[in-house]
């Protein structure tokens, strides 16, 4: 997971790359990997292009670290979910939690 | 298992009565038919009760020997029994089938004064 | 009259390649398998039998429409080669269609009719020819004209191709849209917009939205609410809080709790998006699963006669083999080869450890003559992972990746069936033989058969 600091909009918002799958196995360390990410900035975009699929412990993961994120008054927006992430993210009614944007620049934009 | 041979318009048809299994299949084997007759010939199995795979084995080997001198062989009339064990074994992928042996016979014609 | 449907593989190859258990023209549209519709139309038209013709299988189709007396029609199958047009395929049918006047179907297309309205003398009085095209087929009629030849529109009659799961998906939508339907479908239809099968059990807290279609041996646990425009196939459990609009689900399909099915297909662990054409499967329990149907028992007595087998042989190679083994090693005409092969459950895959002996000179001929270079395998079958007498080892490929290329008879062997016949010449050959077996076969004819093959190896003069 790579994660970096933008400024080009003016604040800090750093934004992490997913790779692969999100599930069961590597779930855990998104959470911790978050938490040192906040000491960054509180403001994260997820950027899931190059993530393939996610399960429910995956979803658990992310939901878990939207809340991290708004507990230090910061939030957690999502940029360009794949057709297939997309899918499950409406199953599990989790699509309604998230801002969700097509690509990452519209993401930085909406800060 | 009986075989009969009929010359109509010089097409070959061959006539099949019985089980067509183990024990009797070396006959269709080594069957010739009529020197008169051309590459193409018709084979009427609606009279086969029983077909294993060794009679699946004499039907491609003829096919084969027909096809091999640029004929071919049709098939004509599959009772039920002989139809699923084509269906199971996708032998009928290889065979251009006739429910009517009449039918079977213009086209050995067509293919025959086509080659 | 008589009808005549043709379905060609290419028709159908989309739907195949997404729900490869399911022959296409047993697809439920609205838990009514897509034939059913065409044999009910036939009758309708005025038909007094039906002939299936294929250039693919239609085992499965036989096995479900047997001769066609549940309908009250007498139901046939034919096959056809795949360049075969209309006109040969009519010719291969010839004594069928006779001397009467033929309605063909062809292609994988749904006729939109209503069970209502008189077709009997519409079609008794069309001249031949097309009557209804469309790009995935047509309707049209042949054989014996008409004397009366009116060339009358044909009202409340209409075909649309089922090429794509958007056109499935809105097809199944529509129909659930009549308040009183046009076809005949199954279920209960007490209430305008409902239907619902038998065995099915709504917890009191769900709720069923109109308009909504429920199989057979369906279960909705608590706070779940299905519709407006649910199609539920049999075997299927919602579980609790999930909502399902829009949607179709099914047979043998578990919905997980709290989630929302809204605008999809779902079967078994796949999720589909209609519009985009999108599958999804998933691994996770929780969200989408398939509902397994039991095992079959005699695969206990199969595997018990093969380990006897197994064992027998086994004991009587392995004193050649302690032997003749080492000197091959040592005379380098023992090969070993670790690859990965098929084993024939879906989805599986089997490491091992293959040997070949190069057959020059008398101790190489005599150990391939006993079959020795399967002595490893034999082991194999003791653990449950192969048969002592089956298909050929495939190789595992890229190219094959799903079980899917490889049928659904394949059962790998330590022999093969082809090896105890004498015939087989070509790879085709021993594919014939071996799907003969795999249905044919049982359990003592296979150790008949295993005998078979390893007598034949004894005369063969070059190893596989």
């Amino acid at each position: 997971m790579i994660f970096h600091v933008d400024g080009s909009t003016g604040k800090k918002l750093g934004i992490a790359e997913l790779n692969g799958r999100l599930d069961a196995k590597n779930s855990s360390e998104l959470l911790t990997s978050f938490e040192r990410w906040q000491q960054q900035t509180n403001l994260i975009i997820l950027d899931c292009s190059k993530l393939d699929l996610i399960d429910s412990s995956g979803l658990g993961a992310v939901v878990s670290c939207l809340r991290k994120a708004i507990e230090k008054n910061g939030d957690l927006k999502l940029a360009n979910l794949s057709p297939k992430v997309s899918m499950v993210f409406e199953l599990t009614k989790a699509k309604k939690l998230f801002s969700i944007f097509p690509d990452t620049g519209s993401a930085l934009q909406s800060f | 298992m009986i075989i009969r041979e009929k010359i109509c318009n010089n097409i070959s048809v061959i006539t099949l009565q019985g089980n067509l299994d183990a024990s009797t299949s070396s006959i269709l084997k080594t069957f010739k038919p009529a020197a008169a007759a051309t590459h193409s010939l018709v084979l009427d199995i609606s009279g086969v009760d029983f077909l294993d795979s060794s009679g699946l084995g004499a039907i491609v080997g003829i096919a084969r020997k027909q096809r091999d001198q640029g004929g071919d062989v049709l098939l004509a009339c599959m009772n039920n029994k002989v139809r699923k064990v084509f269906e199971i074994t996708q032998v009928f992928k290889l065979f251009d089938i006739y429910d009517d042996v009449e039918a079977a016979i213009f086209n050995a014609e067509q293919k025959q004064s086509r080659s | 009259m008589k009808t005549l449907i043709i379905i060609r593989e290419r028709d159908y190859t989309w739907l195949r390649t997404v729900f490869p258990d399911i022959h296409p023209l047993l697809f439920p549209i609205c838990n009514k398998p897509f034939i059913e519709f065409l044999i009910d139309f036939s009758i309708l038209a005025g038909s007094e039998a039906v002939r299936i013709v294929s250039d693919g299988s239609l085992i499965d189709v036989e096995e479900y429409c047997d001769n066609g007396s549940l309908w009250g029609t007498a139901i046939s199958y034919s096959s056809i080669m795949s360049m075969d047009d209309q006109l040969a395929v009519i010719d291969k049918n010839r004594r069928f269609c006779s001397e009467e006047k033929i309605l063909i179907i062809s292609g994988l297309v749904f006729i939109q009719y209503d069970k209502l309205h008189d077709y009997k003398s519409l079609f008794a009085s069309q001249p031949n020819g097309d009557l209804l095209v469309c790009n995935g087929g047509r309707l049209s009629l042949a054989g014996n004209p008409p004397e009366l030849q009116k060339n009358s529109p044909l009202l409340s009659l209409s075909l649309i191709a089922l090429d794509s799961l958007d056109g499935y998906y809105r097809l199944c939508m529509e129909i659930l849209g009549f308040a009183s339907s046009p076809y005949v479908l199954p279920g209960y239809n007490n209430e305008a917009y409902c239907h619902i099968g038998r065995n099915v059990v709504i917890s009191k807290s769900a709720e069923i939205r109109k308009p909504v279609m429920i199989g057979n041996n369906v279960q909705i646990l608590e706070d779940a609410i299905i519709g407006p425009g649910a199609v539920i196939g049999s075997n299927v459990i919602i579980d609790r809080k999930s909502t399902v609009t829009e949607s179709i689900v099914l047979a043998n399909t578990y919905i997980g709790e709290q989630l929302e099915v809204q605008n999809k297909i779902a079967a078994g662990n796949m999720l589909i998006e209609p519009e985009g054409g999108i599958c999804i499967t998933m691994d996770d329990p929780h969200l989408l699963t398939g509902i397994k149907k039991s095992g079959s028992v005699g695969s206990l007595l199969q595997f018990l006669v093969h380990s006897f087998a197994a064992l027998l042989l086994i004991t009587l190679q392995l004193i050649p083999f302690l032997i003749l083994s080492p000197i091959l090693t040592i005379q380098g005409k023992w090969k070993k080869s670790k690859n990965i092969y098929y084993t024939g459950t879906v989805g599986e895959t089997l490491t091992l450890t293959t040997t070949t002996i190069e057959r020059r000179g008398f101790i190489s001929s005599l150990a391939a003559a006993l079959s020795l270079d399967r002595f490893a395998l034999l082991f194999s079958v003791l653990r449950g992972h192969l048969a002592v007498i089956g298909s050929s080892l495939e190789l595992a490929s890229d190219s094959n990746t799903t079980l899917h290329a490889v049928e659904s008879w394949y059962h790998a062997g330590v022999f093969s069936y082809a090896e105890a016949e004498e015939w087989p010449v070509s790879g085709g050959d021993k594919a014939i033989v071996e799907r003969y077996f795999a249905v044919h076969g049982n359990p003592f004819l296979d150790i008949t058969m295993t005998i078979k093959a390893f007598f034949n190896r004894i005369h063969e003069t070059n190893t596989p």
